[in-house]
C-alpha cells in the first residue's frame, strides 16, 4: 500500500498536493501506465537514472512551491545524452533559484520521453459535494482549453459508461482516426478512466486529480503528467 | 425507509389541520376548504382560538383529539412548530407536512435554530416530515391537498399518470395550474421546501412502487451533501419501471469550487448534474416547454425499437420542416422503399407524394390517412410515425383521431401529432389527446419529444430491462 503511505506523509507535512513523483507512484500502484520516472537529488544521480530509464528523457523540477514548472524554466525536454542531462539539470536549478527564489526543491524528475505520434487526452477526477467522485474525460490541447469539450460520469461507473464518455465528445472523431491516422486504443483509455474512479473511491483524502496529458496511441496509452490534490483539512 | 409511513402522507385515513381558521385569505382557511372539498377521510381541525370553523368542530390542541390522526398538516407560526410537532409525535402521529415558513430559508439565527429543533424531533420520534416552508402535497386520488392556493386562482388538474416533485413551491403551483389548463393529468404533486426529512430520494423511491404514477417529473435546484449520489443510485432502479424527467434550475456557472485542478475548473455544478442524469437514463428537460412535451409522449406512447421515423402529412411544408427537425435530433428519415411506394400508389391519387415525408396533400380526408397508415404502420422498418394533421383542409374530421389511435395501438409503435392553429386546431388537439396521442404545435418540439422517448427506450434496451 505504497500510495496510502504517500498520502499520509503529504498530510503530515501539511501539503495539499502530492509531489510529481508521488503522484506517479500513486498511479503506478493502481496499474495505470505512466511514462517511467524517478527523482534525482543531484546531477550525477540524474545521469545514472537517465541511463537506467533510457534516452530520450525529460527533466522537471519537483517543488511543493512551484505548480507551473515551465513558467520558471523548470522543464527541459528531448534530452538524449549524459552531457545533455548534466547541462539541463544545472540550467533548471539555476532558472528556478533565479525565477522562484526561496522555493523548496525536492529534486529533479528524470522521466522517459513519451513516444511521438499519440493524441493528447486529459483524464481527471474530483469529489463533488452532492455526487461524490466524478470522472472527467476530454481531448487535450485546444479541445479542452478553448472548447471545453469534456464529458463527465459519476462513480461508480460501468465500463460501457466509460466508453460513452469517449463517444459523446464533440471531437470524438479525433479518437477514431483522422488525417489518415489509425484510431486510438480506446480500451486502454477506458481502463485508466475506471482506475481513476477506483482511486477516488478508495482514497477519501484525495479531492481531485488531473492526468494531463495522457498520450493515447494506436496501442496503449501513457500518462505523462499527473497532479493529485488532497482535501485541505483546515 | 418505511413505505407505509410515506403512504400516510399521501393516503391517510385521518388528517389534522393545525392552524385551521375561518378567516378568509388565510392559509389555514384554504386548507380547511381543500380538505372539505375532496378528501374522504376524517378531518380534524385544531386551533385554540375556535370551537367551530365553517360548521366543523375545532379542537384546542392535538392532545384533545379523539384519535391520533395519521397525518398532521401544520400551518402555524414557526416558533410554535417544534413544540406542536413533538406533541403530534407523542400522541402517535406518523407523518406531518409543515407548511409554515420562517426557518433556515430566512438565513436568520432564529430560523436556523427552529429548523434544527424540528430535525431533532424527527430524529427522536421518527415522525416523517415534508417541509417546512413548502406547499406540501396535492394528491389527486386521495384528495389530500395542502396547496394553500385557492381553487379559483390555481386550478387543479384532472387525474392522470404524471407525478411531480418540486423544490420550488411557486413553480409547483404554476405548473399544476398550467397542466390543468392544458388538460394534463396529475397523480401526485409534492413541494418539499427545506427538506428537513423527506427529499427527492425518498420521494422517487416511493413513486417507483406507486401504481398510479406512470411518469415522474422533478424540478431540482440542488441536492444536499451526498444526496446527489443517493438520488442517482435510486433513480437507476426507478428508471427500469418508469421514466424520470428532470428540469434542473441554476444552470449557469457560479464560483465557490476551488479551481486548483484543471478538472475542477472545467466541471461546474450543472455539467455534473447533467452528466449524472444522462448516466442513469434520466431525461433532462432543458426548457420549460419540454417538461410537459416530454411527459406527454412518455406517458402515452410505447417504446421505440429503432430510430427510423416516417412522416405522413397533409401539408408539404410541415413535412420538410419535420424532416429537418428529426434529422437534427439524430433520427433517420428513410426514403420510402420501392415496394412500399408501389403499395401506396395503389391507394393514393396520382398527385400525392409517396416519398417520406408522405404528402397526402390538401385534398386529403380521413380515409386517405387511414388507408396509408394501415399500410405503413406495420412495416418492420418503421419505428415511429409523426403525423402532420393540419386541420385547415375541409376533408378532415374528428374521426381521424380514432383512425390513428386504432392503427397505432395495433401496430404498437409510437406516434406524435403536429397540429398548428386556432380554435379548430385546438378542438382537434383535444380530440387527439383524449385518444391518448401527444400533440405538438411545432415540428421542433415534436422532434425533441420523440428524441426523449428514443433516449429512454435505448437506455432500457442497453441495460436489457426490456
Amino acid at each position: 500500500m505504497i500510495h496510502r503511505a504517500l498520502i499520509k506523509k503529504a498530510i503530515l507535512e501539511g501539503r495539499v498536493k502530492l509531489l510529481e513523483h508521488e503522484s506517479i507512484n500513486l498511479l503506478e500502484s493502481y496499474g495505470i501506465p505512466v511514462a517511467k520516472a524517478e527523482l534525482a537529488s543531484e546531477v550525477n544521480e540524474a545521469v545514472a537514472l537517465a541511463k537506467k530509464i533510457g534516452y530520450p528523457v525529460v527533466l522537471k523540477i519537483v517543488s511543493p512551491d512551484i505548480s507551473h514548472k515551465s513558467d520558471v524554466g523548470g522543464v527541459r525536454v528531448g534530452i538524449d545524452s549524459d552531457d545533455g542531462v548534466r547541462s539541463a539539470f544545472n540550467e533548471i536549478i539555476s532558472n528556478v533559484s533565479e525565477r522562484a527564489p526561496g522555493s523548496r526543491i525536492a529534486g529533479v524528475l528524470v522521466q522517459k520521453m513519451a513516444p511521438s505520434g499519440g493524441i493528447e487526452v486529459i483524464i481527471g477526477g474530483l469529489r463533488d459535494r452532492a455526487f461524490g467522485p466524478v470522472i472527467m474525460f476530454g481531448l487535450g490541447g485546444v479541445f479542452v482549453e478553448v472548447l471545453r469539450d469534456v464529458s463527465f460520469r459519476i462513480s461508480p461507473l460501468l465500463e460501457e459508461e466509460a466508453y460513452e464518455m469517449l463517444r459523446e465528445l464533440k471531437g470524438a472523431r479525433v479518437l477514431n482516426g483522422y488525417r489518415g491516422m489509425p484510431p486510438v486504443d480506446k480500451s486502454s483509455l477506458v481502463r485508466i478512466i475506471l482506475k481513476v474512479a477506483k482511486i477516488l473511491d478508495e482514497n477519501p483524502e484525495i479531492d481531485s486529480l488531473d492526468l494531463n496529458p495522457v498520450m493515447s496511441y494506436t496501442s496503449g496509452a501513457l500518462v505523462v503528467d499527473a497532479r493529485v490534490i488532497l482535501r485541505s483539512m483546515g | 425507509m418505511n413505505l407505509r409511513e410515506l403512504e400516510a402522507l399521501f393516503n391517510p385515513s385521518s388528517v389534522a389541520i393545525i392552524g385551521a381558521t375561518p378567516i378568509e385569505g388565510k392559509i389555514g382557511r384554504v386548507l380547511v376548504e381543500n380538505f372539505t372539498r375532496r378528501y374522504r377521510g376524517k378531518t380534524y381541525l385544531v386551533n385554540p382560538k375556535y370551537s367551530e370553523i365553517l360548521g366543523l368542530k375545532c379542537y384546542r390542541s392535538v392532545k384533545e383529539l379523539p384519535e391520533p390522526p395519521q397525518l398532521a398538516v401544520i400551518a402555524i407560526p414557526a416558533p410554535s412548530v417544534p413544540q406542536v410537532l413533538m406533541e403530534c409525535s407523542e400522541i402517535g402521529v406518523k407523518a406531518a407536512i409543515i407548511i409554515s415558513g420562517g426557518f433556515s430559508e430566512t438565513g436568520t439565527d432564529e430560523g436556523i435554530r427552529l429548523e434544527r429543533e424540528v430535525r431533532e424531533v424527527v430524529e427522536r420520534y421518527g415522525i416523517r416530515v415534508i417541509g417546512p416552508n413548502c406547499l406540501g402535497i396535492f394528491d389527486n386520488y386521495s384528495g389530500v391537498d395542502t396547496f394553500f392556493l385557492p381553487e379559483e386562482r390555481m386550478k387543479r388538474p384532472p387525474k392522470g399518470g404524471i407525478s411531480f416533485i418540486s423544490q420550488s413551491g411557486a413553480f409547483a403551483s404554476a405548473l399544476l395550474d398550467y397542466m390543468a389548463y392544458n388538460n394534463l393529468g396529475i397523480a401526485r404533486a409534492i413541494s418539499y421546501g427545506n427538506k428537513v426529512d423527506i427529499d427527492d430520494v425518498d420521494l422517487i423511491k416511493f413513486l417507483k412502487d406507486d401504481p398510479v404514477t406512470k411518469v415522474i417529473v422533478l424540478y431540482i435546484e440542488g441536492f444536499k451533501e451526498s444526496r446527489g449520489r443517493a438520488f442517482i443510485e435510486v433513480a437507476r432502479e426507478v428508471i427500469k419501471k418508469k421514466p424520470i424527467i428532470v428540469y434542473k434550475a441554476g444552470k449557469t456557472p457560479r464560483g465557490g469550487r476551488a479551481v486548483i485542478s484543471h478538472t475542477a475548473a472545467l466541471a461546474g455544478d450543472y455539467n455534473i448534474y447533467s452528466a449524472a442524469f444522462r448516466q442513469v437514463g434520466i431525461i433532462e428537460a432543458e426548457t420549460f416547454d419540454e417538461i410537459t412535451d416530454f411527459a406527454k409522449i412518455l406517458l402515452t406512447q410505447p417504446l421505440m425499437k429503432g430510430n427510423r421515423v416516417f412522416i405522413v402529412t397533409d401539408a408539404g411544408g410541415i413535412g420538410v420542416m419535420l424532416t429537418d427537425a428529426l434529422v437534427k435530433e439524430g433520427f433517420e428519415v428513410p426514403l420510402t422503399p420501392e415496394d412500399l411506394k408501389g403499395e401506396l400508389r395503389k391507394v393514393l391519387p396520382r398527385h400525392c407524394i409517396p416519398d417520406n415525408p408522405i404528402d397526402l396533400t390538401g385534398d386529403a380526408d380521413d380515409e386517405r390517412y387511414r388507408e396509408v397508415l394501415e399500410i405503413i404502420a406495420f412495416k418492420p422498418y418503421v419505428d415511429a410515425l409523426v403525423i402532420g394533421a393540419l386541420p385547415h383542409i375541409p376533408g378532415m374530421t374528428m374521426k381521424l383521431a380514432d383512425y390513428i389511435s386504432s392503427v397505432m395501438e395495433r401496430a404498437q409503435k409510437p406516434v406524435a401529432i403536429i397540429n398548428i392553429g386556432s380554435e379548430v386546431a385546438l378542438k382537434f388537439k383535444a380530440e387527439f389527446e383524449r385518444k391518448g396521442m401527444p400533440v405538438y404545435e411545432s415540428p421542433e418540439r415534436a422532434a425533441r419529444a420523440l428524441r426523449a422517448l428514443y433516449v429512454y427506450s435505448m437506455y432500457l434496451k442497453k441495460y436489457e430491462v426490456v
